[in-house]
């Protein structure tokens, strides 16, 4: 606390009495001021580094001209990186160094729900809040409800799995109408989750999956789960899995000449699945949360950003990169509002948000409350198409919200 | 009927992938009586190489390099971890340390080409043809007449010329062979340098409809070796015969029992050969008098 005040007296050159205010000093102060410490914990390395490594740049991004325009409370955001390689256990060593060591004031990041539940109890038990922007399981937010904790930490800007299956089954069942529908799952904690909320999602539109089908990762024949699809007479299939195997159940469909239309879940948005399925990606659709367009001038200048400090064309996993830069942005605004960097008056800020919030993949008003840490609610997701090689919005109505 | 025909077609088209590679376990068995747990590693790299060369050369002209690097690699591996272990008597030190060969192989992919899976060019065209209401992808054909072509060169080789005669002689009696004066020590380099030498070919071979990357090596490896315990590590037909079984049965019980047991059969399979045949199904006993 006392280099806090110290940091604040010295930029605004206050007496120390006023310090306490934390008035916003202009932009030529904040680079002198103490910077805020927020932790960035994601996979740089290991399976799930694309949707990572995407994470991190948006976060930087939003980081960088979050200091371009003052910082916040007159002082810098600072980001502390680390790579939690998408494994539990290195998650909660990361979790324990950014608390205890590098004393930040929060964290974003995780792209793995199995790391998200593994860390987030650390920053439970010291009360700083935490920011999922790219797990997708529907527990992580669920994982210290009151009142069986005083209060919950956790927040996620994020497509989560039960909102993702109800998007998946409105898109085959209402919009298209298909009625014989086969789930395609991989044999992991995420596609089996994922098939489950699948599962109950159809269940509530009153339709029974005609086959229910299960590969494990790095499978290289889809010849057997295809055919059961087949002869089960699925107009439709939907898919829980990342994406080479996806690739492989499009390849497989194609060298079985039976082709249906495919409707999977986000990871289906990966370049892996519409490089190694090439033609036969044609026509697959996806949930996603954000589709690359210019639609927007905040969106242009998302894009020329990553051209500019990454030399990107393409973004890697631009769901990641939004989701994730638009959670930086919702946290700054917590700071600012909260006017300290209390964790539980983060928190508290973040719970009430007064002022409206632009992202890129849209404005948060009021995005969470003290029961709801879900910023995402089902308008945020989009359907995606692949067209000539790239993914583009499946429906004209799909607009920036 | 054509559903039947089908899964039989496609369960022996991944069986003879798994084929080609546990070959590779059975040349090094052969003469050495060690493994080269690293073979899922050795295919992922010959297939990562192909993968780079492969604008340069086209799919037919990086093959002679693949086979040069194979050759080498292997050459590196039993000289770095088997050699000591063999020239020390050690049971288990060769077990260790291929598989941490393995490892660094695979780290060093990572750094090189990323985790991502990457595609592969296919020589060949990607529309399946039908033979009979029975749908099969032109590359699949030619993993089957790859792999056939590869075992029986390794076979022509080992017959026609003075070395695989001294290959044979090897594994047949090492300690007589030595005392005949062949250098059993190099034969064992050689033996390698050819299993990874199949590996590499198997990668490239592969490649094309299995996803290349630098993790394709670990999933594929593994099969291969439960395919070359229950064929017989003793015999080369003895891998054909167990990866066209375990091809064929992981397709069936997909189909006709339920996906998520896809596995199941084949590792009942493997329990079985070791309890009833421990030296595989078309594996030679070994007699050890004492």
């Amino acid at each position: 606390m006392a280099r806090h005040f110290l940091a604040t007296w010295l930029s605004t050159g206050l007496a120390i009495s006023t310090a306490l205010c934390l008035v916003v000093p202009s932009a030529v102060s904040a680079q002198n001021a103490e910077p805020i410490l927020i932790g960035v914990s994601a996979a740089f390395t290991g399976g799930s580094a694309a949707m990572g490594l995407s994470a991190r740049q948006g976060i930087e991004i939003a980081a960088k001209e979050i200091n371009a325009k003052g910082g916040v409370l007159g002082r810098p955001l600072k980001l502390v990186e680390r790579d939690d390689e998408g494994k539990n256990e290195v998650g909660v060593q990361v979790a324990q160094e950014l608390i205890d060591k590098e004393r930040v004031v929060a964290t974003v990041g995780f792209v793995n729900t199995g790391v998200a539940l593994a860390a987030q109890r650390f920053y439970e038990d010291a009360r700083i809040p935490v920011m999922s922007c790219a797990t997708t399981g529907t527990m992580v937010t669920r994982q210290f409800l009151p009142p069986d904790y005083e209060h919950n930490y956790v927040f996620r800007n994020g497509l989560y799995d039960s909102l993702q299956a109800g998007k998946m089954v409105e898109e085959a069942v209402e919009r298209r109408k298909f009625t014989r529908l086969a789930i395609l799952a991989d044999s992991t904690n995420y596609g089996q989750l994922g098939r489950a909320d699948l599962e109950s999602a159809l269940s509530a539109k009153g339709v029974v999956p005609v086959a229910v089908e299960k590969f494990n990762i790095k499978d290289i024949d889809m010849t057997a789960q295809l055919l059961r699809a087949k002869q089960a007479g699925a107009e439709a299939i939907l898919t829980y899995g990342i994406g080479p195997e996806l690739a492989q159940i499009a390849n497989g469909m194609a060298k079985l000449g039976w082709k249906v239309p495919l409707i999977g879940s986000n990871p289906m948005g990966m370049t892996s699945f519409v490089e190694i399925a090439g033609p036969n990606a044609e026509g697959a659709r996806m949930v996603q949360s954000f589709i690359p367009d210019a639609s927007t001038p905040r969106r242009r200048a998302f894009l020329e950003a990553f051209r500019t400090d990454y030399n990107l064309e393409r973004i890697g996993n631009p769901p990641s990169a939004a989701q994730c830069y638009d959670a930086f942005y919702l946290l700054a605004a917590a700071l600012a509002q909260a006017r300290s960097t209390d964790g539980g008056k983060i928190r508290e800020a973040l719970e009430s948000l007064e002022q409206p919030v632009e992202g890129v993949i849209g404005t948060y008003r009021k995005p969470f409350t003290a029961g709801n840490h879900d910023a995402f609610d089902p308008s945020y997701a989009l359907i995606g198409e692949v067209r000539g090689g790239v993914i583009v919005s499946a429906h004209e109505s799909d607009r920036p919200r | 009927m054509s559903i039947l025909t089908q899964l039989l077609v496609s369960g022996m088209s991944v069986g003879m992938i798994y084929a080609v590679i546990a070959f590779g376990f059975q040349l090094t068995f052969a003469t050495s009586r060690t493994i080269n747990f690293g073979q899922g590693e050795a295919l992922m790299l010959g297939a990562m190489v192909g993968l780079a060369v492969v604008p340069f050369l086209g799919y037919w002209g990086t093959l002679p390099l693949v086979l040069m690097f194979g050759l080498c690699q292997g050459a590196l591996v039993e000289k770095l971890a088997v050699a000591r272990a063999i020239e020390t008597r050690s049971d288990f030190g060769w077990v260790m340390s291929t598989i941490a060969l393995g490892i660094i192989f695979k780290n060093l992919a990572e750094n090189i080409w990323g985790r991502d899976d990457l595609k592969f060019p296919s020589p060949l065209p990607d529309a399946p043809l039908v033979l009979g209401g029975v749908h099969v992808l032109p590359m699949e054909l030619l993993i089957t007449a790859g792999a056939l072509a590869l075992m029986l060169g390794v076979e022509a080789f080992n017959r026609g010329t003075i070395l695989g005669k001294a290959v044979i002689a090897t594994a047949n009696d090492s300690g007589a062979a030595g005392l005949m004066g062949i250098n059993t020590p190099r034969v064992v380099t050689l033996s390698y340098a050819m299993s990874s030498m199949a590996a590499a070919f198997a990668g490239v071979l592969v490649a094309p409809v299995t996803l290349t990357g630098a993790t394709m090596g670990s999933a594929l490896g593994l099969k291969a070796f439960s395919v070359a315990i229950i064929g017989g590590l003793s015999s080369g037909l003895g891998v054909i015969l167990g990866g066209l079984l375990l091809g064929v049965c992981e397709k069936l019980t997909g189909f006709y029992i339920a996906t998520g047991y896809a596995d199941v059969p084949g590792l009942l399979l493997l329990l079985l050969v070791l309890s009833l045949r421990p030296t595989g199904l078309l594996g030679r006993s070994a007699l050890t008098k004492v």
